[in-house]
């Protein structure tokens, strides 16, 4: 009679339930059963893919790469399920994939210093013996802005510092030579914003010839393509690859034996001066063309929303950047370009100015959703773009790190799914750490890598899909090989000798953790209402909100710093006998004045080849924009002809420069 | 030891060429703000050329950068270069750049010329106030007379940087009239420039002091209408549409009272003025509650002299009444946005009585169209215009952020129209009159205006679904413990 009625009240509850939910609480015992297993078998975009879920330790301890709740009390268990669940389900809040990919260490390589040749050499030099070679490039300021390298003084001091010194096509593919741009191991990553454009034009452009020459040497063409060379330009005009000990070598008639870094096979470099389509059958042009672009690998920053609020390396007019920024988008999709991030939508230079985590990612994530907006706009299906975004976050020391990457998931992944009606692979957030620069000092730096270890931790503990670290001695110089084997080392030692760190859900279940990731959460909603009531991020940037309260945030920081409040070991509390002095770097890498002109001369060289056919497709250019075409699709061609400074002139009068603001 | 300051010191503040790092320069230029200096903010990324040309043409009497990208040596250098060569060696040169410029690099640069480069210990030691200090002490010197230092050898050299006019003796005449000392003697000579470039002919000069042949626009509004945006605008149109004029800007900001410091913030706003047929001058009003300086028709004079074709003055943000401006100018433009509440407002705006165009500006916004609606209504009411077309109003909506904006054309030439009225001047033959089609539009919304609370939105979702988590598990709680009592009653 009582259990009857109890009967009856358990089936009018659940009634309540939502149907997926019910059927989430059935597949719990289930899913308990799959990780008790020692494989574990998934999907990826249809290939099955099994992989060991067991390690032992050197005593014999099973440990499990998944963990999960020993909970009871069903309605602890669906909240878990709703809120947390498994690696690789929703709300992804412990990461997008069920398990890390075995066999590559998210470590990505960091280079870029005076010339293409020289970062070629030292890619190389880092890459060596990585059975993945995920390359990560710095550009000069030069480059970043969008002009040439010329003679003039306050140009040519910056030619080839702290990045490297690309201004034509010719020059990005040295840069990669001798790394298969199309290899499913490669990928390559460019930290570049107001003209990444054109920068991912040179490169995209550098994939493509790279596949032709490949295609000109698996079917015996070489010789005819180089006869037809000789007959349709002067050999002598072509541009020169820079070898190791400094011969000038011409990539027709040249022997490059023995003049290439380690490891660069010269692939890259047969048709510098020369595009794949000026030496082959237009049909066979295109088709490689298509599959470069289908299968080509990387990265570009072009994040142009954080440059106006942090960084400042705009160039145009925001709503133009824009404009260009939705025009790769759209190119993207209509040619399959399926495996490269259109945008890294980037916090870390929102926290390298200033901002405390909470703000890093609101600010990152509102910037996120205000592209989906924008593209949504312009009409694009939310699932043909939002797989080709991807974000970037610093780690510092402060606890919410512990957690950035877990609520940044679980938000983007509630907010595809439910408000974007996003397909899964849309709902997944991936994004990048590289350790906090901020948080090194200049004084004690021998301390800086105990640092950075402590956020590579956060940053592997928190399932981050790639990493950088940190060398100790960036606070004062551009590091050397010796501690960027140091900072490479921190996350080798983590990954693979930490026993730990062989669990791949080790933040599940933590109650300070859970907390974090709640009030994290809550206080980013809150920073998406405020600049909400400020109409939106567009909105609040014209009024300066971002940058006013970045600037605020690191005030404050500053101030404890200097009050002692905020302690810093080796910098404001527990210095040395000689009171923990700054250090000041031995040497100075800086580019060479060989390099500099050398880079100068390539330009002026490049521009006298073209001579005939810039003006015209500058023209062509200038023409897309005023109609309003897509402007990537042109850069493509553009690239061929012309140099970054003369393209960011000619749209200078068509789309606007920057007006900086106070 | 806090500085006294003997002179007015000047100083031009930004972050070197290529750079955007400007949190340590605005850091800086807050403080010598503060301490009294006016300042000349030109934001990140500045060519040397640029900042020479500005310190030059705003008589500073330092300059002040940063530079964290490498590249000192050569940039720093060439600045004292052009500095010398511009026969303004006498404008001080202060850097800074953390730990990327070494020891021994600071030693070479003020050996060089350069009057003292920050190294981080210098901070740690001299404190920020100290650096401040120390950059104020070293400024403060009363700039070279026409006798002593740059203006003596100004005769002997050309004109620096390609300038069409002599622009150390229009900025140095500005400055004497600040100081309520004489400078008959330089617009003297600036005239006898003028006569001579007309005499020879010299490509770009057409000016030469035929004073009745300039006219000049007033341009005013409320602080944040977007003002410098808009003169920016004008200034490129008009150098883009009569490649044979000259143009100046005065443009005028408040002093502080309390510290007598300045902010000149409108120069950073401006890409175009670094044109050679440009010259911009930043003046503090150097008294509070003004909208504009006492010197204004000095440097107005100093300008004409000079042979400048078109001078634009624009002044501070101003309130309700003030309507100075109509004093010194030929033609009044008010800028505004459509953001200034109830209609009954426009009412009480002096310049609607007064502007010959009225700007509504950031047209973007929302009510515009209102905004639109209601000035041209009350510019009807106040000129007794009652039977004027819309259309036919001097009111014109515009988004001076927008690159080309219709609304910024048709301004341009709604502005040109009226001075070609009022004071006969035609700066290029007849001005191609449109008609008014339609009112300027956001032509590539970024966001559409239904699609604005999309945070919120988004916010509602999460918070939505976490809410709804908890109900779900609350039920599957009781759930759990029904099926638990039901078990230990079958039990039983």
């Amino acid at each position: 009679m009582q259990t009857d009625e109890l009967k009856k009240k358990y089936d009018e509850l659940k009634m309540q339930l939502h149907p997926d939910v019910w059927k989430l609480m059935e597949q719990w015992s289930g899913l308990l059963k799959e990780y008790e297993s020692d494989f574990f078998e998934f999907d990826v975009r249809g290939k099955k893919i099994k992989q060991d879920l067991v390690y032992r330790s050197l005593s014999g301890t099973r440990i499990s790469k998944v963990y999960l709740p020993k909970y009871k009390d069903w309605g602890d268990i669906l909240k878990w399920q709703l809120q947390e669940n498994v690696p690789g389900e929703f709300p992804f809040t412990a990461g997008v994939f069920p398990l890390k990919r075995e066999g590559e260490d998210p470590t990505r390589m960091f280079a870029g210093e005076g010339s293409p040749e020289r970062t070629n050499r030292r890619f190389h030099y880092v890459s060596v013996g990585q059975p993945a070679k995920r390359l990560s490039t710095a550009f000069d300021s030069v480059t970043l802005y969008g002009e040439d390298p010329a003679p003039r003084p306050d140009i040519y001091g910056k030619v080839g510092n702290s990045g490297v010194s690309i201004a034509t096509v010719d020059d990005a593919k040295k840069l990669y030579s001798g790394f298969d741009l199309c290899d499913a191991k490669t990928s390559v990553s460019m930290t570049i914003n107001g003209p990444a454009p054109m920068l991912l034009a040179f490169f995209m452009n550098a994939a493509i010839d790279q596949q032709c020459e490949k295609y000109i040497i698996e079917n015996g063409l070489s010789e005819a393509v180089n006869k037809a060379i000789e007959s349709k330009w002067d050999i002598e005009s072509l541009p020169k690859y820079t070898g190791e000990y400094g011969k000038k070598i011409n990539p027709v008639k040249g022997n490059f034996d023995g003049h290439l870094p380690g490891g660069n096979n010269g692939l890259g470099l047969r048709l510098l001066g020369l595009s794949g389509r000026d030496v082959l059958p237009a049909e066979v042009y295109k088709k490689i063309k298509a599959h470069a672009l289908a299968t080509v690998r990387g990265t570009v920053q072009a994040d142009i929303l954080k440059e106006d609020q942090a960084q400042n390396t705009c160039i145009f007019s925001t709503e133009f950047a824009l404009k260009l920024m939705g025009d790769v988008q759209e190119y993207f999709i209509k040619n399959k370009v399926q495996n490269f991030y259109s945008v890294s939508i980037s916090g870390y230079h929102i926290a390298e100015a200033g901002a405390n985590p909470i703000t890093q990612l609101a600010f990152t994530l509102a910037n996120g959703f205000t592209y989906v907006e924008y593209y949504l706009s312009r009409g694009m299906n939310i699932d043909d773009f939002a797989p080709n975004l991807s974000f970037f976050f610093s780690n510092g020391m402060d606890p919410e790190y512990s957690v950035i990457g877990r609520v940044a998931r679980k938000i983007w992944a509630k907010a595809m799914k439910y408000k974007y009606k996003g397909n899964e692979r849309s709902q997944k957030l991936k994004y990048h750490i590289q350790t906090s620069g901020r948080s090194l000092h200049a004084q004690e730096i021998d301390f800086n890598d105990i640092r950075t270890t402590l956020q590579a931790l956060y940053a592997i503990y928190d399932n981050c899909s790639s990493l950088h670290t940190n060398a100790y001695d960036e606070a004062i110089t551009t590091p050397t090989e010796e501690s960027v084997r140091r900072a490479m080392a921190i996350q080798l030692i983590i990954n693979r000798e930490l026993g730990t760190a062989k669990n791949e859900n080790p933040n599940q279940g933590a109650f300070l953790i859970e907390e974090l990731t709640d009030l994290v959460e809550a206080a980013v909603l809150a920073e998406f209402e405020r600049l909400s009531e400020r109409g939106g991020v567009l909105g609040a940037m014209e009024r300066m909100y971002q940058r006013n309260k970045i600037q605020e945030e690191s005030l404050y920081y500053e101030t404890l710093k200097h009050t002692g409040e905020y302690p810093i070991i080796g910098v404001n509390t527990f210095l040395n006998k000689k009171g923990s002095p700054t250090i000041l770097p031995s040497e100075v890498i800086r580019s060479t004045t060989a390099e500099k002109d050398n880079q100068i001369e390539a330009v002026t060289l490049f521009q006298q080849r073209h001579k005939d056919r810039a003006a015209d497709m500058l023209q062509r250019l200038q023409q897309v924009a005023v109609s309003n075409g897509n402007l990537f699709e042109e850069l493509m061609e553009t690239v061929q002809h012309c140099t970054l400074g003369q393209i960011t002139n000619a749209l200078y009068n068509v789309g606007g420069k920057y007006r900086r603001n106070m | 030891m806090p500085a006294t300051i003997h002179n007015k010191i000047r100083i031009v503040t930004a972050a070197a060429l290529f750079d955007g790092h400007d949190a340590a320069i605005n850091i800086m230029r807050r403080i010598l703000q503060a301490k009294g200096a006016e300042i000349i903010h030109l934001g990140h990324n500045r060519s040397v050329h640029e900042i020479v040309e500005c310190a030059i043409e705003e008589d500073a009497n330092a300059i002040a950068i940063t530079s964290y990208q490498g590249g000192h040596l050569e940039f720093f250098k060439y600045m004292k270069d052009l500095l010398d060569e511009s026969g303004c060696g006498h404008i001080k040169i202060f850097g800074g750049g953390g730990g990327t410029i070494l020891p021994a690099e600071i030693e070479e640069l003020q050996r060089y010329g350069i009057t003292r480069i920050y190294s981080p210990d210098d901070g740690r030691m001299m404190g920020l106030e100290g650096m401040i200090e120390d950059v104020i002490n070293k400024a403060d010197q009363a700039p070279p007379t026409i006798q002593g230092g740059i203006l003596e050898s100004a005769e002997r050299m050309p004109f620096p940087l390609g300038e069409v006019y002599d622009i150390r003796l229009i900025a140095r005449a500005i400055t004497l009239a600040e100081q309520g000392e004489n400078y008959s003697h330089l617009v003297h000579r600036l005239k006898a420039n003028a006569s001579k470039q007309l005499k020879s002919e010299i490509p770009h000069s057409t000016g030469g002091g035929a004073s009745d042949e300039v006219a000049i626009l007033g341009i005013t509004g409320t602080g944040g209408a977007g003002k410098s945006s808009v003169t920016d605008e004008i200034v490129r149109r008009f150098l883009n549409s009569y490649s044979d004029k000259t143009i100046a800007v005065i443009s005028v900001d408040p002093s502080k009272k309390k510290t007598g410091g300045a902010l000149l913030g409108d120069r950073i706003r401006m890409n175009a003025i670094s044109s050679s047929r440009a010259y911009m001058r930043s003046l503090a009003t150097r008294q509070s509650d003004f909208a504009l300086s006492k010197y204004v028709q000095d440097a107005i004079d100093i300008c004409k002299a000079a042979g400048y074709d078109f001078i634009i003055v624009e002044s501070a943000g101003v309130g309700q009444s003030d309507a100075s401006i109509l004093d010194y100018v030929d033609v009044s433009m008010y800028v505004m946005t459509p953001e200034y509440g109830a209609p009954s407002q426009l009412e009480k705006i002096n310049m609607l009585d007064y502007a010959d165009v009225i700007c509504i500006n950031k047209f973007d916004k929302a009510g515009a169209l209102d905004a639109l609606h209601d000035v041209r209504k009350q510019y009807k009411r106040n000129h007794e215009l009652w039977d004027a077309k819309d259309d036919e109003l001097p009111v014109v909506g515009t988004i001076a952020a927008q690159f080309n904006d219709a609304g910024i054309n048709e301004l341009f030439e709604r502005l040109m129209e009226t001075v070609a009225k009022k004071t006969g001047v035609n700066f290029n033959g007849e001005i191609e009159h449109h008609a008014h089609l339609k009112d300027t539009t956001d032509n590539s919304t970024i966001i559409p205006p239904r699609r604005v609370r999309y945070l919120s939105e988004i916010a509602e979702t999460i918070s939505g679904y976490n809410t709804w988590a908890e109900e779900q598990a609350a039920i599957a709680t009781k759930l759990y413990q029904l099926v638990g009592v039901i078990k230990m009653l079958d039990e039983k």
